[in-house]
């Protein structure tokens, strides 16, 4: 490529890259120093940094309590995905009648957001009395279609003769599934731990309708109570914000090529 | 276990008065229509934002250096927690000290503040803004992939054969990213269904009915007025609508629907 059009290439993405940074850049400037909330012209550098509303965070909300809340909720959605779905998937691997009919319809129930079937979701969650627990708030994300068709792939390409040893050895089929396909699918696995990671971690509006109960609420839930009654001029907030954020950030820079790559074989798989 | 998944899928009827829910819904309700009209609004949204994607994705796949870097800046933004998202945005979108007024104003754009996300026209564009600087690094990854899918040696051919780079985009790079262009419209099409926490936390819906689409209207009607069946009516008309727009878009880019299902 000639040097004036790297050059040209260079210069857009710094520029889109900028616009793509500056939301986060601005919001943590305004935890930081609050400057401005009451000032203006805004300052585009921080002057005099410090650490106040993080520490006001930690006087104005429960945030340990939130976090716990999140933190367990996460780990229920994450293990009963890798369960349902193995198990699932596992089951669409064997031949029996009607397979091809319960894929098509795992398939065409895949375009069905779960936002659209929130009703019926929480009749049912109240008649289960699952309203207010950390089961009911888990229990809608648990499984997941996308997931299932991630452990199938994965499972179709073990080799047909490694199963039938397995179960010539006598296991049994559970067994099978957790001794013989789980450590040849740690893609499928990783993939599942993150999308499920990151749909109950992120998720807003089925806690919003099953919690009640301030002591139950999870991140995402307080953070928007806060809002609605600070409004948009603490510092407190953009800490809040910043802090919610920080885990999800983490975890990308760490795992970037996973989380792509997770997030993406979620959608085109699908 | 496969039924497991299913078991809150399936959409219950709610009642069997008649249809007067859908009477009243069809006829009567001047917020439904509103809602159905901003979801579609909404909707109209991810062409942009494909297409911005688009042209991020042939940027990104050039042979530079520090693409990688560009690539996780653009798609950082995705996976955050949206209510995260909707905050920092009415802080940028913040009339008096906001970030965008400061920028508009200095460049003499504009000779007074904009309250973007009180007004009546500037509310929904807005929201569209921030739905859009979130989802474009998704869609880009998702072209991205598909891109370095084409075969280089078609792009050489065609090159040989004397084709300008206009050419070869249009005839080769196009055609074949169909498949991940569908898939884009796809996710677009569900996410303009389903973005409900940006929109709560940026507008409530307002103001006067504004931002109002449909999933924030069956939230109210059902969570806030209480007034399940009514919500349950118009569930059934989103899935419909739904529907509908997915087999436009199946028949609009040829079926590629179909081609997933069988390959699957």
């Amino acid at each position: 490529m000639r040097p004036s059009r790297a050059a040209a290439v260079h210069a857009t993405l710094a520029a889109v890259s900028v616009v793509m940074l500056m939301p986060f850049y601005w919001v943590l400037k305004t935890s930081l120093t609050g400057e401005n909330i009451f000032q203006y012209p805004p300052a585009l550098l921080p002057r005099a940094i410090h650490p106040f509303y993080y520490v006001d965070v930690w006087y104005y909300i429960p945030f340990v309590r939130y976090l716990i809340n999140s933190v367990i909720v996460s780990i229920i959605v994450v293990g009963g995905n890798l369960v349902c779905n193995a198990l699932a998937a596992y089951a669409l691997t064997l031949r029996f009648r009607g397979k091809r009919a319960i894929i098509a319809l795992l398939l065409s129930c895949m375009l069905i957001p779960f936002q659209a079937t929130i009703i019926p979701a929480y009749l049912i969650t109240k008649e289960l009395h699952l309203l207010n627990s950390y089961l009911g708030l888990a229990l809608p994300l648990c499984s997941t279609i996308v997931c299932i068709f991630v452990f199938k792939a994965s499972f179709d390409a073990v080799p047909r003769s490694l199963i039938d040893a397995a179960r010539i050895d006598g296991l049994a089929e559970w067994r099978i599934i957790r001794h013989v396909m789980l450590p040849l699918s740690t893609g499928a696995v990783a993939t599942t731990v993150i999308l499920s990671f990151i749909w109950s971690w992120n998720s807003f509006l089925w806690p919003l309708i099953v919690i009640r109960n301030p002591e139950m609420q999870t991140l995402p839930l307080g953070l928007s109570t806060f809002l609605s009654y600070m409004e948009n001029t603490t510092g407190a907030l953009y800490a809040f914000c910043i802090m919610v954020l920080v885990p999800g950030i983490g975890l990308f820079l760490l795992e970037q090529r996973r989380f792509i790559d997770g997030l993406t074989s979620g959608a085109t798989k699908g | 276990m496969a039924l497991s998944v299913q078991s809150w899928s399936p959409f219950k009827p709610s009642h069997f008065a008649g249809l007067i829910h859908y009477e009243e819904l069809l006829f009567h309700d001047e917020v439904f229509w509103k809602s159905l009209w901003n979801t579609v609004v909404f909707m109209s949204s991810s062409p942009i934002a494909i297409a911005l994607a688009l042209g991020l994705a042939l940027l990104v796949d050039t042979r530079i250096r520090g693409r990688g870097i560009y690539r996780a800046i653009i798609f950082v933004s995705y996976p955050l927690m949206t209510v995260a998202v909707g905050i920092i945005w009415r802080w940028l979108y913040d009339e008096k000290v906001g970030l965008i007024n400061y920028i508009l104003l200095s460049l003499h754009l504009t000779q007074r503040r904009i309250a973007f996300l009180d007004s009546y026209e500037w509310a929904m564009p807005s929201v569209v803004v921030a739905a859009v600087w979130q989802i474009v690094g998704f869609f880009m990854v998702i072209l991205l992939a598909g891109l370095q899918n084409i075969p280089p040696n078609l792009q050489e051919a065609a090159a040989l054969d004397g084709a300008s780079g206009a050419q070869r985009f249009r005839h080769i790079t196009l055609p074949l990213l169909r498949p991940a262009i569908f898939l884009c419209l796809m996710i677009g099409v569900i996410n303009s269904f389903t973005s409900f926490d940006l929109i709560y936390v940026m507008t409530g819906g307002g103001p006067n009915y504004a931002t109002e689409v449909l999933i924030t209207y069956i939230y109210r009607v059902a969570f806030v007025l209480s007034k399940f069946d009514y919500a349950a009516a118009l569930t059934v008309v989103l899935f419909v609508f739904l529907l509908i727009v997915t087999a436009l878009a199946n028949r609009l880019t040829g079926g590629e629907a179909g081609a997933v299902d069988a390959a699957e």
